[in-house]
């Protein structure tokens, strides 16, 4: 999961690194000076996306009206795709110099690639080549300390030894906190060396969360700033509502179909209210993940059709279609019109049943979707009704 | 590093967590398609066979009794890396893990290990591979194989499904299929396998299924050019329009900033001479009018 930057440097501060301090304000809080740090200040939006400066989400604030200002300007914006539901208000870090830092996993090199350099505070992309120091460590502490340590060595004075100290304690925290990403730019050097970290980019492993504590802890407080990695440690599967005003709920397996099928229909000028790989096999027979899957769909409260799209390599269809009209039956809220689009293993008992519950089974894509645009044209057709009136 | 991932009738296979649900029944599957099935791993004592399958307590045994060099590994996550330092202990050579969820840092740590040992590995997050007409190793589902010419490689499972149906719906099959996985650390990924294919006569173009996220088709592309491959090749990229800072179902698919957008996909493989489409049926009948043309 991408960390807001406030819980990130919480983590971090959490493990001695040292971090401006400072305080998260939701939407709806009043701001209080007393939980304010000394000022002056910077007010940063936080959303799980990098680009926040030039999104105006990162602002100077040297009273508490200017807080109340950028607060009010930042709050309730829509950056990429996130609501920006909270700020960070912290002290600014004054008479420093600003550095790189970062660590991630280098997929094609198979090991973890640490970036230095003795400027930062831009993206590092545009710094010039010369200026960037990168090596690749296998991931072990020794290792990468080592690692750290010789980029270091090529960066003089107060920021290569502020640098080499940042570098062999944040190594301990990305090697603990098994993180993809940890991204420290600017990272502040002071004139004595010291050091601090101005903003945090950390990216963690949803795979290892169940052996991470801290985490698991940081997502249990805050779980409303998370919550596709919060259903998915909870359900087993993910579901991400894709467009909050999208008009097409999805019922898909296998995270690359569904993905292709939203790009498809948005190509067609339709709106996908969710992704969703619901995993068939995974779904033992019970239509408890159907149901759960189906009440949030009824949450969407423009979506106007359901379409089912399931590829079954293994999963029987006629096992997954009785499913589906139990769980269906089930959240009576989702009154809309349902299309299915069924090919593989068990067909014919599928199309059996879905004709008695009255639901329109296809194998041709195209022509679910030809019927789906027919239902959102008309608005007619429920699911409900149909069902109602089967015996 | 010469990687050869063909199998076929005679490569005899173990599997490493056959007395579980899946172990079980993808056992069953396999052997029912061709693959020869030697021999299953199963730390519970008692069981003799499953499906006819002498069971042993560990790879080293299994390996020991049948000679085994390749195995499908049908494990928890986090039981994924022990699992494989075992089969590679054991000698094993071929090893397709399709365990979704494991943990990235484990994910690096096995591929130095398979690399240091000289082990294919292939997965993690796999639906397995597959020669069709002769043997698969992992989930591939039968409607979606066929012999033919078209060498395949997918991060997805299911969108290769679809894909693989529709192309042997239209009479064009694979030469080899390798679903390389959805994780951003993997055994195998698309450009690994870019000299075997250039190599393989049995494959005449290559359709590769990608999704955003990471660089694997970036450096896939980079590798076309290098190595100056001759073949076509065709390819599909699921996720143009995901949120950014989203892992969309897959761990490995995830965009931050312009790190694994589709656009920087896109740019690079057509830039590389691969014929990029839209969507499924744009590939289909791609593919299919390449073939057609070719065979007048």
């Amino acid at each position: 999961m991408y960390l807001l930057e406030h819980d990130a440097k919480e983590l971090l501060a959490q493990h001695g690194i040292p971090v401006p301090p400072g305080c998260l304000i939701g939407a709806d809080e009043t701001i209080h000076r007393l939980a304010l740090p000394p000022g002056p200040w910077i007010v940063k939006g936080q959303i799980g996306a990098g680009g926040r400066g030039k999104a105006g989400l990162v602002r100077k604030a040297a009273t508490l009206q200017d807080i109340t200002d950028h607060a009010n300007a930042i709050l309730g914006n829509t950056v990429k795709g996130r609501r920006v539901n909270a700020i960070r208000v912290e002290r600014q870090v004054e008479a420093a110099e600003e550095t790189y830092l970062a660590f991630l996993i280098d997929p094609a090199a198979g090991g973890v690639r640490v970036i230095m350099s003795a400027q930062g505070g831009v993206d590092i992309e545009n710094l010039s080549p010369a200026l960037v120091h990168s090596e690749v460590a296998p991931p072990e502490r020794a290792a990468l300390e080592a690692c750290v340590q010789r980029l270091a060595a090529a960066i003089p004075g107060t920021k290569g030894r502020a640098l080499r100290d940042a570098g062999e304690r944040l190594t301990q925290v990305f090697l603990g906190q098994e993180a993809l990403l940890l991204e420290i730019n600017p990272l502040f050097v002071k004139t004595d060396a010291s050091w601090i970290a101005g903003d945090a980019k950390m990216i963690t492993d949803d795979n290892a969360l169940v052996r991470q504590p801290a985490l698991q802890e940081l997502l249990g407080q805050r779980a409303a700033a998370y919550p596709e990695t919060v259903l998915k440690l909870k359900h087993g599967f993910d579901y991400v509502v894709v467009d909050p005003d999208g008009e097409i709920g999805l019922l898909t397996t296998g995270a690359g179909l569904s993905m292709m099928l939203i790009d498809e229909l948005r190509a067609l000028g339709l709106k996908p209210y969710n992704f969703l790989d619901v995993r068939t096999g995974g779904l033992r027979g019970e239509t408890t993940r159907l149901v759960q899957v189906l009440r949030w769909i009824a949450e969407g409260h423009k979506v106007r059709v359901l379409l089912i799209n399931i590829f079954a390599g293994i999963t029987d269809l006629g096992e997954f279609s009785r499913l589906l009209i139990a769980a269906l039956a089930k959240v009576p809220q989702l009154r809309v019109p349902v299309v299915a689009r069924l090919v593989g293993n068990g067909l014919p008992a599928a199309r059996e049943v879905l004709q008695t519950a009255g639901v329109a089974l296809h194998t041709d894509l195209g022509s679910a979707l030809a019927e789906v645009r027919k239902h959102l044209a008309t608005g007619n057709g429920l699911w409900e009704k149909s069902h109602n009136s089967s015996p | 590093m010469n990687i050869n991932p063909r199998i076929d009738r005679t490569t005899p296979v173990i599997v490493q967590g056959i007395s579980g649900r899946a172990g079980t029944l993808h056992s069953r599957l396999m052997q029912e398609y061709g693959t020869r099935i030697v021999g299953g791993v199963s730390p519970k004592t008692g069981t003799n066979d499953i499906n006819g399958i002498p069971v042993f307590a560990s790879c080293a045994e299994a390996v020991r009794a049948t000679g085994a060099t390749a195995s499908v590994t049908l494990v928890g996550a986090l039981q994924l890396l022990g699992a494989m330092e075992e089969a590679v202990a054991a000698g094993i050579k071929y090893i397709v893990t399709p365990t979704e969820g494991m943990p990235v840092h484990d994910a690096l740590r096995a591929r130095r290990l398979v690399r240091e040992a000289g082990v294919i590995w292939v997965g993690a997050s796999t639906p397995g591979m597959a020669v069709p007409g002769a043997a698969k190793l992992g989930f591939l589902p039968d409607d979606s194989l066929s012999p033919g010419p078209l060498g395949l490689m997918s991060k997805s499972g299911t969108l290769s499904y679809e894909a693989g149906y529709r192309l042997t719906q239209r009479g064009i099959g694979q030469s080899v299929w390798i679903g390389v996985g959805g994780d951003p650390v993997k055994g195998l990924s698309y450009a690994d396998l870019v000299p075997f294919f250039a190599a393989d006569a049995q494959t005449g173009a290559l359709l590769i299924i990608g999704e955003i996220g990471g660089h694997d088709e970036e450096e896939f592309a980079a590798a076309l050019r290098a190595q100056r491959f001759q073949k076509p090749v065709f390819a599909l990229i699921a996720g143009r329009t995901a949120p950014e800072g989203i892992a969309m179902g897959h761990a490995g698919a995830l965009t931050y900033g312009d790190h694994g957008t589709y656009a920087a996909k896109h740019a690079a493989l057509a830039d590389a001479g691969a014929q990029v489409f839209a969507s499924l049926d744009a590939m289909v009948e791609g593919i299919c009018a390449h073939f057609t043309v070719q065979s007048r």
